[in-house]
């Protein structure tokens, strides 16, 4: 037997149009109760917030029609909610809504119909408890050149409401809100009403159109042979996931669809020596573009956890043609990535690549003295600090690497060194090199460091020919 | 008592998915593990990987509905991969190929179409599509907490102490409260294991055996770090032992790093036994570089540390040099010769007999300077290190250990208070 949640009725009023609205604390609701003819469901990631969109078929009588919504176990945002006819609009027109003080998580529309019959209607609302988030999941081959790329978007259902064969559109962006939707949706400190509390008839209405939708959802489709595309468009300054086809999460479930896949996506491995970053030891970086070179940026990638993995060489002969297994290398969260830019996945220091700094000679000169009365009659107020670096960088991985070198200094200082280095800001060194396999690199640097009445500066200077 | 904490179960699919969980009916056989796999490469994670053939029917009105789900065991839910890899064709598995749909696109002929989690359960139901009735090997791996390795080594030395056979283990700890019967384990370089693992389990498993390596045994004495050795011999101090292995082909290693880990020491005592020497903690050790390891003091290098001359000059103003000649007195019982390497910290010489150095000392070294003396910079050059060969013990009782006498003259350079 099936639990019923559904918890959003839309019920017509029949026979109470003369009716004072105290008539209807007595919840002589009767006649239709239609069901929902379609849901789109627009979820943001930036808020707890979800633009809800459902049409229904009522059929109204000429005059003025009183058409109840109520949401019992939801978290609807009542200010939000709005009716507006989609058939025979100049005839069917809205005159108020009320929200009657002793029927909580109930509305009443009032609607002048010079129609009658039945007219598509459409009810959109704000709600709360339906969220969305994306995960990336990216496996290299053996010989870390390329990598088989997925992102998933995992839509939550906690919203309190069984949204079936829903079409699912979720935004990419920030908004802003000024108050939050589950606060809105439990103002005035309403009780949410329990199903066992609802009168008979009215629970009764609510199963049958309930186990209408049920039905419904339970009528064989044809099953999918692939996951369900998603497409993506921009629109104004966020992104569109519109998901194919129509999705059933109940309330409680996630749901988890796979929207980018790009085969082949070729990358950079780097390393960085940054201590003042990342500590002592040099770390990896994996990083590619999220752009068409690397098979990507048919739309942003929202933020999200990205599993990385290496696809492990397949066992000598082969074994059955499959593939074989995983080594899992990295777990990074991503922050939105925009079309073209770069994600950088950290994998942590490499017990192959070693780094080592080695201070190797000192010298104190150019001494700066001012003078005092009595002896010595001079003293040491300026003087400059010449140091020897010798940094080496060994490299046992079986190919060649990328390291980048940033070195940050404190003080007044002259840099100078026979490899070329820059400066990534006013006191931070750069230096990249190529290290071939099994070999190792040798950087020495002279520094100057100038102190007392000799610092005139706060900033690295490039000597010539370190430049 | 044993239970299984995780099972796979292809689910026909009795209830509409609008179902509460409580309500979820599930149904068919477990499909057995036929292989698993724990990788332990990364020191942070461990994957399991494992390997199943799941019977699935041809996606006619619905697709094939896999539930797996899992208990007492701290799967990370957002880890879990399902990879259906193979197709059962005859008596041999091919791999799972492309084919053409109806819309005239490509799609694997098994494919996961979406995973779907269910409130308050550790479960997930995979829909998979099947273009037709097929058994298909799959592949499901996630992260998993507390089945983690460590790192142990033993060193053998001969007798002599000029080499030793170190062996490498890596000791799996299962916690994970999951038996991985027939397991595959591999820590992502040496060999790969296959091992029942069960929960609570502790593994040790030889990873590398490293014979005859070349060790050198060396006798350190650091003033500055260790002081004196008693009130009765305030010029002496303590002479650390260590033996050193360096990580290369040359020494007979040098396959992969040496991971930290505790090693314990033992020395071949002559008559088919071992004798235990000590344990210490080693750091990670890339290629070409030497692991240390920590043996104890040694009684029977005695060196006394002796400042012979302390005297400064002036150069200009409050400018001067420090120049200091320190002696060293040094006595080898041992009936063997042996290099004392002495640390000379610069910086807190300078700091002792003359006060602030403003950073690392400037520093030469002087005239006086013995020639026995060799200089290593392997921590920097305000800390040399003063090599030192000493004699063996006299092999006549009558004669008298001889006393090396060596002086280290320094000029410390540019200081002002």
């Amino acid at each position: 037997m099936k639990h019923i949640t559904t918890a959003i009725t839309l019920t017509i009023l029949a026979g109470l149009m003369l009716c004072p609205l105290a008539g209807l604390a007595k919840n002589v609701d009767l006649v239709t109760l239609p069901a929902r003819d379609s849901v789109q469901l627009t979820i943001y990631n930036s808020e707890d917030l979800t633009l809800v969109k459902e049409t229904r078929y009522v059929t109204f009588k000429k005059g003025v029609n009183k058409l109840q919504f109520s949401w019992a176990n939801t978290l609807i945002d009542p200010t939000s909610v709005t009716f507006r006819p989609l058939e025979h609009k100049d005839d069917v027109e809205l005159l108020d809504t009320v929200f009657p003080g002793q029927k909580p998580q109930h509305l009443i529309w009032n609607v002048q119909s010079k129609f009658e019959g039945q007219v598509k209607v459409e009810v959109t609302y704000f709600t709360s408890g339906l969220t969305w988030s994306m995960d990336y999941v990216a496996i290299t081959d053996p010989d870390e050149t390329k990598l088989h790329f997925r992102g998933y978007v995992r839509v939550f259902n906690n919203s309190g409401e069984e949204y079936e064969n829903a079409n699912v559109r979720l935004i990419v962006g920030t908004i802003n809100l000024v108050e939050k939707i589950a606060e809105l949706a439990r103002r005035r400190g309403i009780p949410v009403p329990q199903p066992a509390a609802a009168p008979a008839v009215y629970e009764k209405l609510r199963r049958e159109a309930a186990a209408d939708g049920m039905a419904r959802a339970e009528m064989p489709a044809e099953p999918s042979a692939r996951p369900p595309v998603i497409v993506k468009e921009g629109l104004s300054e966020y992104f569109l996931f519109s998901v194919s086809g129509q999705e059933t999460i109940p309330n409680g479930w996630s749901k988890r669809m796979q929207a980018v896949e790009a085969r082949d996506v070729p990358f950079d491995i780097v390393y960085r020596m940054r201590a003042f970053q990342y500590g002592p030891r040099p770390v990896r970086f994996f990083i590619w573009r999220n752009d068409a070179e690397h098979k990507l940026g048919e739309s942003p990638l929202p933020d999200g956890q990205v599993n990385l993995y290496r696809q492990l060489a397949p066992p000598a002969g082969g074994g059955d043609g499959s593939v074989d297994g995983l080594s899992f290398l990295a777990r990074q969260q991503i922050r939105y990535v925009p079309i073209k830019a770069e994600i950088e996945i950290n994998l942590g220091p490499d017990d192959l690549v070693v780094y080592e700094t080695r201070r190797m000679g000192i010298e104190r000169l150019n001494f700066h003295f001012q003078a005092v009365s009595g002896p010595p009659h001079e003293v040491v107020d300026g003087w400059d600090e010449r140091t020897h670096w010798v940094d080496t960088i060994r490299n046992y991985r079986t190919k060649g690497i990328k390291f980048e070198l940033r070195r940050q200094w404190d003080g007044d200082v002259d840099y100078d060194s026979e490899v070329a280095t820059t400066l990534f800001d006013y006191r931070t060194t750069e230096t990249t090199f190529d290290i071939d396999a099994r070999s190792k690199r040798q950087y020495p640097a002279t520094v100057t460091v100038h102190f007392g009445a000799n610092a005139t500066q706060q900033r690295v200077k490039l000597k010539e020919n370190a430049r | 008592m044993r239970y299984r904490a995780f099972v796979i179960i292809l689910a026909a699919w009795l209830t509409s998915t609008a179902s509460v969980a409580s309500a979820r009916i599930k149904l068919a056989a477990l499909p057995e593990r036929e292989r698993v796999e724990i990788q332990l490469d990364n020191g942070n994670y461990t994957l399991v990987e494992e390997e199943r053939i799941v019977p699935l029917l041809k996606s006619g009105k619905a697709n094939n509905m896999i539930d797996f789900s899992w208990s007492n065991t701290a799967i990370d839910k957002d880890s879990i991969l399902f990879r259906p890899v193979a197709v059962r064709e005859g008596d041999k598995f091919r791999p799972v190929k492309m084919i053409k749909l109806a819309d005239g696109t490509e799609a694997p002929e098994v494919n996961v179409i979406n995973v779907a989690y269910p409130p308050n359960e550790n479960a997930l139901v995979w829909e998979v599509y099947s273009a037709e009735a097929c058994a298909c090997k799959v592949r499901v791996s996630y992260l998993i907490s507390n089945l983690t390795r460590t790192f142990e080594y033993r060193a053998l030395a001969d007798k002599k102490e000029k080499v030793l056979t170190l062996r490498k283990f890596m000791v799996l700890h299962n916690y994970s409260g999951e038996d991985f019967l027939g397991a595959g384990v591999w820590a992502g370089f040496g060999p790969k294991f296959l091992k029942e693992v069960n929960q609570l389990d502790d593994l040790k498993l030889l990873m590398a055996k490293f014979t005859e390596v070349p060790i050198d045994k060396t006798f350190t004495f650091d003033w500055y770090t260790h002081g004196a050795l008693n009130p009765d011999k305030p010029l002496a101090s303590k002479i650390l032992m260590h033996y050193r292995l360096t990580n290369d082909e040359k020494h007979k290693m040098g396959e992969f790093p040496l991971q930290p880990g505790k090693v314990r020491i033992f020395i071949e005592d002559g008559h088919g036994g071992e004798a235990f020497l000590g344990e210490d903690l080693a750091v990670l050790t890339p290629l070409d570089d030497t692991m240390k390891l920590y043996l104890g003091e040694s009684r029977d290098i005695v060196c006394t540390r002796i400042i012979e001359s302390n005297q400064r000059h002036a150069v200009r103003g409050n400018l001067c040099n420090q120049e200091i000649v320190i002696k060293y007195e040094i006595e080898n019982f041992k009936d063997a010769p042996a290099t004392l390497r002495m640390l000379e910290q610069l910086n807190r010489l300078g700091q002792q007999y003359f006060g602030n150095t403003h950073g690392d000392v400037e520093w030469e070294k002087g005239g006086k300077t013995s020639k026995e003396i060799r200089f290593d910079y392997e921590f920097g050059n305000a800390t040399p290190i003063l090599l030192v060969d000493l004699p063996a013990r006299p092999a006549d009782k009558d004669a008298k250990v001889e006393k090396v006498t060596v002086r280290f003259h320094v000029l410390l350079k540019n200081l002002w208070p």
